[in-house]
């Protein structure tokens, strides 16, 4: 380990980093603009100058820009010599000439970095006599909002957005100092990434729009660790809430990105970004509500629909315990069906609250296989789930049937990483340091392989070496020959055409020769031979390497991989229940028990009506009102994500934690706790009723949760129990410099009110506690002295880039290794032309903004959800005679749903691409793949001039 | 013995000698031997010979081409570049060569592309350079037809194409890796060395850019040799190469010289002297980006070594004098504009800097300047010093500036003193007369 001097003190580094990383990391204040940890060197803004020293005799030294140095042995050098903070000083200055003194109606101000440096730097008189560069701002749609004038020419918002996530539509423009970041023309950023432009950038030129629509300073959030419920690659967010005095109740503001070595590093999706927003949406769910039992004298609901008014809590609780007691009694029966985006906990108390054998997962047949089948896999030794910095060093990355920009997104920012690996591998021969970023990026070497297999692939185009458009049933006919190519076995080769055989062998060629190779696959194309095939090119290339292959699969949901745990094999799904309710004689009166799960989205209508009539009594907890809410006798409202305490099982099988970062709104609380309630109220009680009855700290219920199912059993282990102090404190939420707690209600009563008690765990709803994040990896306000803005994350890493000194969050669950049995190969390709049912395949695709179900319903991201449209590619709509744009009638089995027709050129002949979950088309989720047909309504009113011209 | 080697094809008419004339005249003979001689004893010879870089910076040409990879590893794709963005103020040498005898700059990338073995080569042409450009274009036809560039040239495997590409007008293409980023289509932001373009330079490929008189002398000193090229240098340096002047003398204009010939001797008997009534009050010896001299500096030899030594730099070659009649500081203005307008505004200091120095200069040549703009302004230049920015357009921008602060101090403080500018006749912040 190299050994330098800084300012007289010798330290110990690490070799391969330059200056300026190591002295962050030692902890030493450096200024800086354009260097960023994720993003490395560029030398643009030359704010980290210091001086180096040829050796000790020499007294003047030489001024370096210390994140363009590499550090070497024996290296003398000094921060704080007066040569260096004066020229450090005439950065800022510079800088200071055009920068506007706006900083108390800018929403940077109190997080700015730039406001830090220029503390830090000691400039404060100004000589700059002249006036300041204006610019006009661009409209770059509802999520960011830009401010020009602020700009101090860093280039980082470029770097990220253009190199580093690849967007073509956000440019620097212009020069001198008149360079312009924006756009081409005004217009939405196209790129799913661009929230991170708000904390990339170190002053207020791009601040998040839905932010300030409640706007507060940094100092005047609550935070706690969070884990982003949009997706299922468990992103850690530091969501921030605050009440207003005029509404009572606090209010979640924003997300912001909390560091996570092994997930989401530096960076979030703009999905998990602004996606937070349902929670304070119209369709939230904040009372009590019952079925008016009143006659409605017109409605416009559908049948089976019911009209609902607010009730008192306790009466909807006794009803609730009524209902148990009566199970108890034997002569009523509770069903529950559980959610993959509820927590472990509320899952787990209500399969306790109705029983084992009448808990269902809440998810239907065929995502069950997926799920169950992702499961086996992962507990194959051979299989190895990879992190994201794992994936951004893969030298091939093999993607089958999974559209992963679009369902789990901030894994093809780490796939986009990956492509530049021979390029890094060419500037190490070159003995090119990779933080040298610009020299790295300007060495022209092939992008390593990128491949995909499947029906769709958005925004990583640029990155792909080879792209195979095709239906999943041939993705997994693919796969299977690739993994059979690897291991030389011959079967199946000749179920392939000679060109898709060849690709197969190709492919296969290359994974040999891959050092770290990632294959990643998913529930996304609801194929079960494609994961299966992805499993078996991953086990073959393991046999073949001696070492276990990084497979990623994708599972859809926030908690899907974690409710799967709840059952062994492949039970517990919908269908099984609606069989049941078939067969069922009638014997009983039942109540069906809901937990926050909208099942139009998982279950056929037909399926949906046997399942509502077969029941009684219908129950729902829920954070929105959907379509299952009107259908519901009682609703009892529940808490978000960042409303409460729990555990999700991401993608790889990591168990994460998240904390109550607000009190929710209204008679609000977990789904666990409203069970809990009904239980104390319940006089006949098992022994199993009686421990829900005295839960009263979500540690209580993980803890059970983990003595009852074997391989959750390390989330006990996840943080500490709310008794827990750190020198007899609590972790504050509220940064030392909260304001207003005595003000706040002051036009009501001037006293203060107590702070609401944390029952779940040691955090407190003030600013009272601990506030250094080094010493717990409960705090999520990220604020070192000197350091407002996020950028301070490098005082608590290990080292710049490293872990989180307070502990990473989240432990693997620990599911029995056990070996994946081969499964029969893949069925043939059906023929649309000679299926059974003809018309053409339905196969679900994603989209960002409008696959998921809670975002769906943020205001601002559902204004950029697409309307209602199908793909299909150009043969297939000539036949169908339809036109790009057309207006038309998709006829499935389940019914007619409309939209327009769009002609994509890379969707696989014989298909429609319809995308999950998108409004509109909810219904069409739980039967997709199948099939229907596409039949033109009205021609594109466009199209048609044009032919008339 | 031939002492014009760079000038012997241009005569008084503006015309491009065509490549029977400059056939005619020993054309191509270079090319001829060059081809017949290994491209490892090229790049030795022409690095014995002392060529040293006519764009400015003067670094040894041979030993820049020794840097290329070669042998059987290295990439087998490689350009040569020729730089042919002269946008250093005052300069006017490069337009002259290519105008009048293109071909001389064809058979000097020609030899330079067989020499580090590339098969392509561009000349990146300022993009007002519309005669040159057509010019070039013309000639490179003309030397394809006569199988001098193409492919399989003397029958043998070698192949070169030369591109013109116009260039959209940046001062900052001159400088070599902005120029490749402009090539490649990118913004004309310098690149992060290592690695040098000789390594991975256009399309990460090695690359080789050389400004156009460097490739110029090329041709002359492969077919006349080392010692005939060493020997028409006056002083330390060797070969000739093309001074000019520019400013208030009576004849200004461009000639080929002999390097070391006296600032005194280009000065008064090829530019003809100052015109009637002027004095001479200060040059800048090698473009707008070198600090100016002194009249005390006059007899010193134009070698870059010398001039370096003397506090300014050789640059261009091309002379900018100053007269008792031209106001400094709004010649010094003049300049600052230019250079604040041209950084590429990738570095702070640059970006910033350079508008700011342009406001304190402004305010000064207005006669609105105070005494601490004086100190300002000085300490503006030590901010852009070398090393402080990311490229040597700042630096080279700070050169006049502080050699004026210190040669015509008198004249910034009278500024200061009077609120007036003394020559104001010619100021140059004086604003233009609308016309209707």
């Amino acid at each position: 380990m190299p050994t330098i001097t800084i300012d007289g003190s010798k330290y110990q580094i690490d070799g391969d980093q330059n200056l300026l990383t190591a002295c962050l990391s030692l902890g030493l204040n450096v200024p800086y603009f354009c260097w960023h940890p994720a993003m490395g060197s560029v030398g643009a803004c030359r704010q980290c100058a210091v001086i180096e020293y040829k050796d000790s005799g020499d007294q003047h030294g030489r001024l370096i820009m210390s994140c363009m140095t590499p550090v070497k042995n024996g290296g003398i050098y000094s921060v704080n010599s007066e040569t260096a903070k004066d020229f450090r000083g005439s950065v800022i200055e510079d800088l200071m000439t055009n920068h506007p003194h706006d900083c108390p109606v800018c929403e940077e101000g109190g997080e700015c970095h730039l406001q830090d440096m220029t503390e830090m730097s000691g400039h404060t008189m100004r000589r700059y006599q002249g006036t300041k560069r204006t610019y006009r701002n661009q409209y770059l749609g509802p999520f960011i909002n830009h401010e020009m004038n602020r700009c101090i020419t860093c280039y980082r918002c470029i770097r990220f957005y253009h190199d580093y996530a690849g967007g073509e539509d956000l440019q620097a423009l212009g020069r001198n100092h008149q360079v312009f970041f924006g756009r081409n023309q005004e217009g939405m950023l196209e790129n799913g990434f661009s929230g991170n432009l708000v904390e990339v950038c170190p002053t207020g030129v791009f601040t998040d729009k839905t932010f300030s629509q409640h706007f507060v300073r940094k100092w005047d959030l609550q935070t706690a660790p969070s884990v982003c419920e949009h997706c299922a690659v468990g992103c850690n967010t530091a969501p921030g809430a605050r009440e207003s005095g005029s509404q009572q109740n606090p209010l979640l503001r924003r997300v912001v990105n909390f560091y996570h070595h092994d997930i989401n590093g530096y960076f979030l999706c703009d999905r998990g970004r602004f996606g937070y927003e349902y929670v304070n949406s119209k369709s939230r769910i904040d009372k009590v509500l019952s079925a008016r039992e009143d006659a409605v004298i017109s409605s416009t609901a559908d049948e089976d629909e019911r009209l609902h008014k607010d009730i008192p809590p306790k009466e909807a609780v006794l009803a609730l315990a009524d209902k148990l007691a009566q199970a108890q009694r034997g002569n009523h029966r509770l069903i529950g069906i559980g959610s993959p985006r509820a927590s472990l906990e509320n899952n787990f108390a209500l399969q306790q609250f109705v029983g084992c054998e009448n808990f269902f997962s809440g998810i239907n047949k065929r995502d069950t296989q997926l799920l169950q089948l992702i499961n086996t896999i992962q507990c194959d030794k051979r299989i190895h789930s990879p992190t994201t910095p794992e994936i951004e060093d893969a030298d091939l990355v093999l993607i089958l049937g999974e559209d992963i920009y679009n369902t789990a997104p901030r894994i093809s920012l780490a796939v986009r990483q990956a492509a530049r690996n021979r390029q890094k591998q060419q500037a190490e021969s070159l003995r090119i340091p990779l933080w040298q970023d610009a020299s790295v990026r300007q060495l022209e070497g092939e992008s390593s392989p990128i491949i995909f297999i499947g029906a769709e692939l958005n925004q990583l185009s640029d990155v792909t070496s080879k792209t195979l458009f095709v239906r999943p049933e041939k993705t997994a006919l693919i796969g299977e020959a690739i993994a059979n190519y690897v291991s030389s076995a011959e079967d199946n080769k000749n179920r392939l055409d000679p060109d898709s055989s060849q690709q197969a062998e190709h492919i296969a060629q290359l994974l040999a020769t891959a050092k770290n190779p990632v294959i990643i696959s998913g529930t996304g194309s609801k194929d079960i031979h494609l994961i299966h095939s992805a499993a078996e090119i991953a086990i073959s290339l393991s046999e073949k390497k001696e070492t276990a292959i990084s497979l990623y699969l994708c599972c859809g949901e926030a908690n899907s991989l974690g409710v799967t745990q709840f059952f062994s094999g492949e039970c517990g799904y919908l269908e099984k229940l609606i069989t049941e309710l078939r067969e069922d004689k009638g014997e009983n009166d039942k109540t069906l028990i809901i937990l926050e799960n909208n099942l139009f989205r998982r279950l056929s209508s037909e399926d949906l009506h046997v399942l509502f009539a077969s029941v009684e009594h219908i129950i729902l907890l829920d954070t929105l009102l959907n379509e299952t809410a009107k259908h519901a006798d009682l609703i009892f409202p529940v808490s978000a994500t960042a409303e409460s305490q729990g555990t999700f099982v991401n993608n790889t099988g990591l168990a994460q934690r998240f904390y109550t970062v607000y009190e929710g709104t209204g008679f609000i609380q977990e789904s666990w706790r409203w069970l809990s309630d009904a239980a104390v109220y319940c006089k006949e009680r098992t022994e199993t009723i009686e421990a829900i009855s005295n839960w009263s700290h979500c540690p209580d219920v993980t803890e059970a949760l983990a003595e009852s199912v074997p391989s959750l059993s390390v989330i006990k282990q996840l943080g500490p129990d709310e008794n827990f102090r750190i020198e007899g404190l609590k972790v504050a939420r509220q940064s030392a410099r909260y304001s207003g707690r005595t003000a706040i209600h002051a036009e009501e009563h001037v006293s203060e009110a107590p702070p609401p008690q944390d029952p779940d765990a040691p955090m407190s709803f003030s600013m009272e506690g601990i506030h250094n994040p080094n010493r717990t990896s409960l705090q999520a306000n990220i604020w070192s002295p000197g350091w407002n803005s996020n950028q301070s994350i490098f005082k608590f890493q290990q080292e710049v880039g490293g872990e989180r000194r307070g502990g990473a969050s989240g432990m693997t669950i620990q599911r029995k290794e056990t070996p994946l049995s081969r499964r029969p190969s893949a069925p043939n390709i059906t023929d649309p032309a000679k299926s059974a049912s003809p018309g053409l395949q339905t196969l679900p695709i994603y989209r960002m903004f409008g696959s998921e179900e809670l975002s769906n319903q943020s205001m601002t991201l559902s204004t950029v959800i697409d309307n209602p449209f199908f793909t299909l590619n150009e043969v297939d709509a000539k036949r169908a005679d339809l036109d790009h744009g057309d207006f038309v009638a998709l006829d499935a089995t389940c019914g007619i749903f409309h939209g327009r027709a769009f002609i994509s050129g890379t969707q696989p002949a014989g298909s429609i691409g319809v995308p999950f979950g998108l409004p509109g088309l909810e219904g069409l989720a739980a039967e997709l793949p199948g099939w229907a047909n596409l039949l033109q309504v009205e021609k594109n009113a466009t199209t048609e001039q044009e032919s008339q011209s | 013995m031939l002492t014009n080697p760079l000038t012997k094809n241009i005569g008084q008419d503006n015309v491009a000698a065509d490549i029977n004339r400059y056939m005619d005249n020993d054309g191509y003979r270079g090319w001829r031997k060059a081809h017949s001689m290994a491209p490892d004893d090229i790049i030795e010879l022409v690095k014995d010979g002392g060529l040293r870089g006519r764009g400015g910076a003067g670094f040894n040409t041979g030993l820049k081409w020794s840097f290329v990879p070669r042998g059987e590893d290295s990439p087998k794709q490689k350009y040569v570049i020729c730089n042919a963005d002269e946008m250093e103020p005052g300069a006017f040498k490069d337009r002259l060569l290519m105008e009048r005898d293109p071909h001389l700059l064809i058979e000097g990338m020609a030899i330079t592309a067989y020499a580090i073995g590339a098969s392509q080569a561009y000349i990146f042409i300022r993009g007002e350079y519309h005669l040159a450009a057509s010019r070039l274009e013309q000639a490179i036809v003309e030397a394809k037809q006569q199988k001098m560039l193409g492919t399989n040239i003397f029958d043998s495997s070698f192949s070169l194409d030369i591109y013109v590409h116009r260039s959209a007008g940046n001062y900052i293409c001159g400088e070599e890796t902005a120029l490749l980023n402009a090539l490649e289509g990118k913004r004309a932001i310098p690149r992060a060395k290592p690695p040098f373009p000789q390594v991975s330079g256009l399309w990460g490929k090695p690359t080789v850019v050389n400004n156009v008189e460097t490739l110029c002398n090329i041709p002359h000193l492969v077919n006349l040799g080392v010692e005939w090229y060493k020997n028409l240098g006056l002083g330390e340096d060797a070969g000739s190469k093309i001074f000019g002047v520019s400013g208030k003398v009576k004849n200004p204009g461009a000639w080929e010289l002999p390097m070391g010939t006296p600032i005194r001797e280009i000065i008064e008997k090829h530019a003809g002297g100052m015109k009637d009534g002027l004095q001479l009050k200060g040059l800048l010896p090698g473009g707008g980006s070198t600090d100016f001299l002194s009249t005390d500096h006059l007899d010193l030899p134009m070698d870059y070594d010398v001039i370096g030594k003397a506090g300014s730099r050789m640059g261009t070659g091309t002379i900018t004098v100053l007269d008792d009649k031209t106001c400094p500081v709004g010649l010094v203005l003049n300049l600052t504009q230019f250079f604040a307008r041209e950084s590429c505004g990738w570095c702070t200091p640059c970006r910033d800097g350079l508008p700011w120095a342009v406001k304190i200069l402004e305010r000064i040549e207005s006669g609105n300047g105070s005494t601490e703009d004086l100190e300002l302004l000085k300490e503006q230049c030590e901010r852009i010093a070398p090393g402080h920015t990311f490229c040597a357009l700042a630096p080279g921008a700070a050169e006049p500036i502080q050699s004026a602060l210190v040669l015509f101090e008198q004249d910034f403080i009278n500024h200061v003193t009077m609120g007036a500018c003394p020559y104001h006749s010619i100021s140059t912040t004086t604003p233009l007369t609308k016309h209707p």
